[in-house]
């Protein structure tokens, strides 16, 4: 039992559904308590996709969490929202649930399965990712 | 001589500078990534797995120049992501330049001869362009076919200009070390001024797990390739770090001499492990526990032997030892002694 596991025994509310085999994508944690907050946030710190919290006074937030200070005496998170260009601070005090909402960008991307799959559709992949840095003008 | 003797002669007087003054830890290179948007998604890059806003984001010329003068490392390698991708980036070079600053562009070269013009030949200035092998084999590790002639095109374009270039190779476990020789080869026939090599690091974010190579193994594949190194190969990096890989010399990492300045701020605590971030880099040196880092220390650590934290460990033990300093004035001299 890995320690995404593990919190989930403790934390997973049930109304999640696992989206990715491997991942946390889809899930949704409701830390019980400041210990609970802390394993939950480090997962979610640590997870390559957006995620949403939903806060004590009922905003929910949805980015990216690119940092987390957990040892003061008031631990905070930093987030990056999806919507806004500046990040933000979230005390954990602050927080009600943790919902790893956004697509876990590193899953499901194997070099074995890129390998494996047929000229064709690798072909076809490659084309698709060309066609997106070419629309955004990076070719 | 791979790295022209200015440059040698700026890296050395920083480093004495340093021990001068009983630093105990000091920056040798500022890893420095503008944005993490790339137009390439290779198998065993770890850096480019967010969401597409944060792909989006990107440091200004006036945060990427702070970051350089907060930092005070004589050279800046300048990774990403694609920093061609980066709209300001030929300011961002101009202004590092401007400062005297060693940097190393490393791109993918899929953009560079397009946009060569917006460039002024420097000696500070070095593309250093990713190239992972013959066409084959590099073609495979960025996942898309006709890149390697691409970037050989724009190699030989920039060499022409009078740019300095060099190539970057990173090596996956699957690597032939036949192979690689006649890379090398390939590689210094286009003119380019020196190579660097690394063993790849397993990023847990990398698509690929399966091919970083283990300790032991990396150093049976570099002993292999670098063993009767031929008289036209030259490496644009330090001649202990290769004795390193090749396993002819211990070090411990130096997770501090290649700190990193991206989007979200100082990384803790070095380019590969992202244990969180500090806003100045004063922070990312007081407040990181650097003792839980490095071979031994630290199971993310296990098998690492990446240049980004041991390549300063190199450069340390050519300035605090004898035997250093003389195998590294040996080596650098004759290259083939090895």
């Amino acid at each position: 039992m890995d320690y995404g596991e593990r919190l989930l025994k403790m934390t997973d509310s049930k109304n999640h559904t696992a989206a990715t085999s491997g991942s946390l994508e889809g899930r949704v944690f409701t830390p019980g308590s400041m210990k609970e907050a802390v394993e939950a946030i480090e997962l979610a710190f640590d997870y390559r996709g957006d995620v949403t919290l939903v806060l004590r006074s009922g905003e929910s937030v949805a980015g990216y969490i690119f940092n987390r200070q957990d040892d003061g005496s008031d631990p905070y998170l930093e987030l990056f929202p999806a919507d806004r260009p500046d990040p933000r601070c979230i005390p954990y005090r602050d927080i009600v649930t943790i919902a790893f909402t956004g697509a876990d960008t590193a899953n499901g991307k194997s070099w074995e399965s890129w390998v494996s799959k047929k000229e064709s559709e690798r072909r076809a992949e490659a084309e698709k990712c060309e066609a997106v840095a070419r629309t955004k003008g990076y070719l | 001589m791979a790295v022209p003797i200015s440059q040698m002669y700026t890296v050395a007087t920083y480093v004495l500078s340093q021990k001068l003054k009983r630093v105990k830890r000091y920056p040798l290179v500022l890893m420095l990534e503008p944005l993490f948007r790339c137009n390439l998604a290779c198998a065993g890059c770890g850096k480019i797995q967010y969401p597409d806003h944060v792909l989006d984001k990107r440091l200004t010329p006036e945060q990427c120049w702070a970051a350089a003068e907060e930092c005070g490392a004589p050279m800046v390698s300048i990774p990403g992501g694609e920093p061609l991708i980066h709209p300001e980036i030929a300011q961002i070079i101009e202004g590092l330049v401007d400062r005297k600053k060693y940097i190393y562009l490393c791109t993918n070269a899929i953009l560079l001869e397009r946009k060569l013009d917006e460039y002024k030949p420097s000696k500070y200035l070095t593309f250093s362009v990713h190239m992972d092998g013959l066409k084959d084999e590099h073609d495979l590790a960025v996942c898309r076919d006709g890149v390697y002639d691409v970037a050989v095109k724009a190699i030989k374009a920039a060499v022409k200009r009078g740019h300095r270039v060099t190539t970057n190779t990173t090596l996956f476990d699957d690597a032939n070390p036949e192979r690689v020789r006649k890379f090398f080869d390939e590689m210094m026939a286009l003119g380019v001024e020196g190579m660097t090599i690394s063993p790849g690091y397993s990023y847990q974010k990398a698509p690929d797990q399966q091919h970083f190579l283990k300790r032991a193994r990396t150093q049976e594949l570099f002993a292999k390739i670098l063993t009767r190194p031929k008289s036209g190969w030259q490496f644009n990096q330090s001649p202990l770090f290769l004795d390193f890989l090749m396993g002819r010399r211990e070090y411990q990492c130096t997770p501090w001499g290649n700190p990193t300045y991206n989007v979200f701020g100082w990384q803790k605590p070095c380019y590969l492990l992202q244990e969180g971030y500090t806003k100045t880099f004063r922070e990312l040196m007081d407040l990181t526990e650097w003792e839980n880092y490095g071979t031994g220390r630290n199971e993310k650590c296990a098998d690492c032997m990446v240049h980004c934290g041991y390549e300063a460990s190199a450069v340390e033990d050519t300035f605090s030892t004898i035997s250093g300093f003389a195998r590294t004035a040996k080596l650098t001299l004759s290259p083939t002694s090895r």
